[in-house]
């Protein structure tokens, strides 16, 4: 009986050892949509909604910064802490905007995680939708609408990302290159 | 007896992985790259995703609240949470005006779950931007420059 014993109990403990290590699958029930992205895997998991600054350093202001810091999503199963880097939109967009609304609060997420060990990338994760337990899902596609509401007199045509005032000061002051007006220029003209 | 020492230890193990993290002091030296165009590969290679070539859709990234990263120089990326007192991470100005500069960068590094994070306390550097990588790559994505002759 006690060797028995002690034949379960160190596999076990070997086991409970290894599981931070090994990667879990996630995919059960996902519905996202492929990027078509070398590293990506559907992840579909239950997580609470945290300031990453918080959790690392205890520097924790009201709301998750109210915008202003990343979020991420410790996950229910194992307590790893996710980052979501982007949001649904092929837009230049991030996922906070799509978070900040569950600040503190369980919820659902299906998406994409992207686990690239040839560039460190681990646990970095795209958003597709998510609900809060029994709610109805909602996607995570709100950035765009959200800085159309914040700049409804912005010049130009086109996506956001031509239009938006910091980004076209930014390049007005150093170009499209970040070396000045004249890299721009010799570059265009030898490009195009 | 033994099966409560079990218990104990299968609760401590379950345990470990929700320990807050340590950090420690470091001095990085690296380029400020958008994070989720180097980890996905979605605009290409590693390479191609940084310095001139990439610097206008940094740019984009950086005020559409993708997290900014800093790629050192031996290939490790730290998750840029703060610079000197601003926690503008999410499309905050700072990270904006450093977009594909190369910096050092001295503060605390925290590490969790595969994922270094650095809150910096000090901009030791500013080296602006020093990789032009646009006479390999031209621009990335192809339409981040437009074309003068539409």
């Amino acid at each position: 009986m006690r060797q028995l014993g002690q034949r379960i109990a160190a596999p076990l403990a070997a086991c409970l050892l290894a599981a931070p290590v090994a990667a879990q699958d996630f995919s059960e029930g996902s519905e996202a949509k492929s990027w078509n992205l070398a590293a990506e895997q559907p992840a579909r998991f239950e997580a609470r909604v945290v300031d990453i600054l918080c959790e690392l350093t205890g520097d924790c202001p009201e709301n998750c910064g109210d915008g202003r810091r990343q979020l991420g999503l410790e996950r229910s199963a194992d307590g790893v802490l996710v980052y979501p880097n982007k949001n649904a939109q092929p837009a230049f967009t991030g996922a906070v905007v799509e978070l900040l609304p569950y600040c503190g609060r369980e919820v659902e997420v299906d998406g994409l995680m992207i686990d690239d060990p040839d560039l460190g990338a681990r646990n970095i994760y795209l958003v597709q939708r998510i609900r809060e337990a029994g709610g109805d899902w909602v996607k995570a596609d709100r950035w765009t609408g959200e800085w159309a509401e914040a700049h409804p007199d912005a010049p130009g045509k086109g996506p956001w990302f031509r239009r938006d005032p910091r980004i076209r000061a930014e390049i007005e002051a150093h170009g499209y290159l970040g070396l000045g007006e004249e890299a721009d220029a010799a570059f265009i003209e030898d490009w195009f | 007896m033994k099966h409560r020492m079990l218990s104990a230890a299968v609760a401590a193990m379950m345990a470990t992985p929700v320990l807050a993290a340590e950090g420690e002091r470091v001095q990085i030296t690296g380029e400020m790259i958008d994070t989720w165009c180097y980890y996905s590969g979605v605009m290409g290679g590693p390479d191609a995703v940084q310095g001139t070539a990439h610097h206008t859709c940094a740019l984009w990234c950086s005020a559409g609240g993708i997290p900014v990263g800093l790629l050192a120089e031996d290939g490790t990326v730290y998750m840029v949470l703060k610079i000197e007192g601003d926690d503008g991470s999410a499309g905050g100005d700072t990270q904006l005006r450093l977009a594909s500069h190369t910096i050092t960068a001295d503060g605390m590094l925290y590490t969790r779950d595969g994922i270094n994070y650095i809150v910096v306390e000090d901009v030791v550097s500013d080296a602006g931007i020093t990789n032009p990588n646009h006479e390999d790559f031209g621009p990335v994505p192809g339409f981040a420059i437009p074309d003068p002759n539409q």
